[in-house]
Formats: structure tokens, sequence, C-alpha cells
């Protein structure tokens, strides 16, 4: 194979991911970092390079057309991702303090519960209306949507705002502790418990994994781990194909995104599990 | 329908998205340019290998090195790549300052402060990382 034809096979496959990630509201590392190292003989130090580029490609793609159509929150993206980069901060200073088994074990029993009300909520399409959080009042995390599927605006208020906020500082934590992206934890914790529409949930999830990645890209960055040469495939395969996740997502009811997600639940909680059990690491 | 913020922040982040990949393309292709005229060659194997084994690798870690490179004649094509990826990593903060800037003109002054905040934490991690 040449040169030339391997990098079109990495940017074909970054496509995809940057086309789940958006639909998703994940940075795609999920399954870029499996892709590069199997399939393409990337080193692991190289394939976790390509994968912060591959959030961040995702975010710009997928959150500046999320941001058009409506369905991403700015307020909201902000007000948590101040949260997660709080958390993140101290999740990093508390490495070799906190036993990192424990923590995997307690999120791997917290994301084996959220599969299950996943499950439960597998067929509601938009959240009942509920009583509005005086938080989410004051903070304006509320909005609407135009939903193509149901040809009516769809108007959202985030609730129980405390309680999303801890998730996503413990979120946080977690990705600062255990150097794992917290994409899917933010769409949890948007879905859950601030009950808001799950393609609002993804779509302000692609906007936030932006800022938390870049600020731990520069730790990549230092270390040598970003190569130009896997990265501008994996940019340029993902920017398109997150873009183009951004158009697909419109025409997707709320269910089947969820119904999306629940894989990428179970596969986080049973891998959390078994590296908090010392099985797998 | 997106409110006056919400489309400048998405025109930046889509903006610096693609500014960034036209900067790795050219450099990968200046690379390549520069292969074909008896330079090094764009060798994915030969890299991952040099990881691997601890051999020093084909890459930029800093700022004040990235900067060297680009001031070459003709400049690296590495450094021209490298300067599309670092442009992709700051490109969330300029997100940052679009949506401080769009809450200073709506006079939202929570999510002011919110921003300046994030832009300030992301700024100190990379000044922390690439300043040597």
């Amino acid at each position: 194979m040449t040169d030339l034809l391997f990098l079109c096979w990495m940017a074909a496959a970054a496509a995809g991911a940057g086309v789940l990630g958006a639909i998703l509201g994940l940075g795609g590392g999920i399954l870029l970092v499996p892709i590069l190292t199997m399939f393409f003989g990337v080193s692991l130090p190289y394939a976790m390079g390509a994968s912060i580029i591959s959030v961040i490609a995702t975010s710009c793609g997928a959150a500046a057309g999320h941001l058009r159509s409506g369905l991403a929150n700015i307020r909201l993206g902000l007000f948590l991702a101040a949260d997660t980069v709080a958390g993140a901060l101290i999740g990093a200073s508390l490495v070799g303090v906190v036993p990192e088994r424990v923590l995997e074990l307690l999120f791997g029993l917290a994301l084996a519960y959220s599969a299950f009300t996943t499950v439960r909520q597998l067929h509601v399409e938009v959240p009942a209306p509920a009583v509005a959080d005086p938080l989410a009042l004051r903070f304006a995390l509320s909005g609407s949507y135009y939903d193509q599927l149901l040809a009516r605006d769809v108007e959202y208020c985030a609730t129980r705002v405390r309680r999303g906020a801890v998730a996503m500082f413990a979120a946080g934590v977690l990705s600062g502790l255990l150097g794992i992206g917290s994409g899917a934890f933010k769409v949890l914790a948007m879905d859950h418990f601030m009950r808001l529409p799950m393609k609002v949930s993804t779509a302000t999830s692609n906007f936030m994994i932006g800022i938390t990645a870049a600020a731990s890209a520069g730790v990549y960055f230092g270390r040598g781990d970003i190569h130009p040469i896997i990265a501008t495939p994996v940019a340029v395969g993902v920017l398109l194909g997150s873009y183009g996740g951004t158009r697909l997502i419109v025409s997707l009811r709320n269910t089947t995104v969820r119904k999306l997600f629940l894989p990428v639940v179970l596969y986080l909680a049973l891998s959390m599990l078994l590296r908090g059990l010392g099985v797998w690491h | 329908m997106a409110l006056r913020t919400e489309r400048l922040v998405a025109r930046l982040l889509f903006f610096g998205g693609v500014a960034s990949v036209a900067l790795m393309l050219a450099g990968l292709i200046a690379l390549e340019v520069h292969a074909a005229a008896g330079g090094h060659a764009v060798e994915l194997p030969r890299v991952a290998e040099n990881r691997q084994a601890g051999r020093s690798v084909d890459v930029f870690v800093s700022m004040p090195a990235l900067v060297r490179g680009l001031r070459q004649r003709p400049p690296d094509p590495v450094a021209i790549a490298t300067t599309g990826v670092v442009v992709l990593l700051l490109t969330p903060v300029a997100g940052l300052l679009a949506a401080l800037v769009g809450f200073a003109r709506e006079r939202d002054g929570a999510y002011v402060v919110i921003s300046a905040l994030l832009i300030a934490a992301l700024l100190f991690g990379f000044a922390l990382r690439l300043g040597g």
C-alpha cells in the first residue's frame, strides 16, 4: 500500500469516527484509538495524540453545525465545562494520591446504573416538562430547537442543575486522574440528571469536549505524542465526518440517538469495572 | 435559529478547523515534494517504530522549536503541518474568546466571567507545557 493510499484510508476511518462522534457527543477516541493501533499499526502514544486531535476536530466541525441548528446550547455548555475543567485540574493534582482502581470501580458501577436507566428511557422522545430549577433560570439553561421529525419547536429547560454540575465535576476529576475522555459522562449527566432532550445533550457535549480536550492537549503536544503526519488525515477525516454528522442528526429521533448511545455506555461500564477489578488494563 | 453569539462562535470554530486542516495538508504536500526531491520520505511505519524504540522522532514539542522550523528557508514542512496542529489546539480557546465578546455585547456578566475563567485555565495549561 502506498503512503498516500494509507493516509486516505486513515482519513476515511477518521471520517466514520467523526460522523458517530457528532451524533453521540463523543470525540471519537473510543473508536479511533483501537482502529489506529490495530489496523494502521500506529503505536499507542501516537494513537492517543491523534485521539486528542480527533476530539478537538470533532468539536470544531460538530459544534459549528450544532450551534447553527440550535441543537447545542452554548450557555449550558460553558456552565458545565467550567465544572468539568475544575474537576480535571483537581483530578490531575490527585494522581498518585487517590486509589485509581477504587475510583474505576465506583464509576463503573455508576455507568452500569446509567446503562440501566438508559434502557428504561429508551422510548422517551422528549422529556416531560418539569418544574424549572432556580439555577437554570438564573443561568439561562434553557432553549428550543426545531425538530424536523416532530415538525415543531421543542422547548426545554434544565432540571436538577446541582446534580448535573456535580456529575460534570466528577467526570472532570476522572478525566484528569485517569487521562480518559469524558464525553459519555457529559451526555449522561445532561440526559439523566438535567432531563434534556438527547440530541441537545449530545450536541452540547460536542461543544464542551473541545474545551476540555484543549485543557489537556498541551500535555500530549509537549510529550511529542501528536505527530503531524498522523494528525493530518485524522483531522481532515474527522472534520468532514463530524460536519456531515450534524446534517444527519437533525433527521434522527432522540430515541434513535439514545439507542446508538447505549452500546457505548455498556462498553464503558464494562471496561471501567474490569479495570477496577484489575482484570483489564 | 442560532442567535448572534452562537453564530459568531460557530463561524470561528468552523474556520479555525478549516484553517488548521489547510495548514496540515500544506505541510504534508510540502513534505511529499521534499521527499520527491531527495529529502526524507513520509514513512509511517518508521515513525511508529522510532517512537516505540524510544528514538528521537520528527515532531515539534515546543513553540520556540516550531518557530525556528518555520523561519528556515524553505520552511520545514513538518513545522508547517505542526502549525496546523497548534492552530487546531487553540481553536477552542478562540471559540471561547468569541463567546466572551458575544456575551459582553449581550451584557451577560455571569457568562463573561465563566468564559474568561475557562480561557485563563486553558491558556495557563498551554503556557505551562509549550513554553520551553
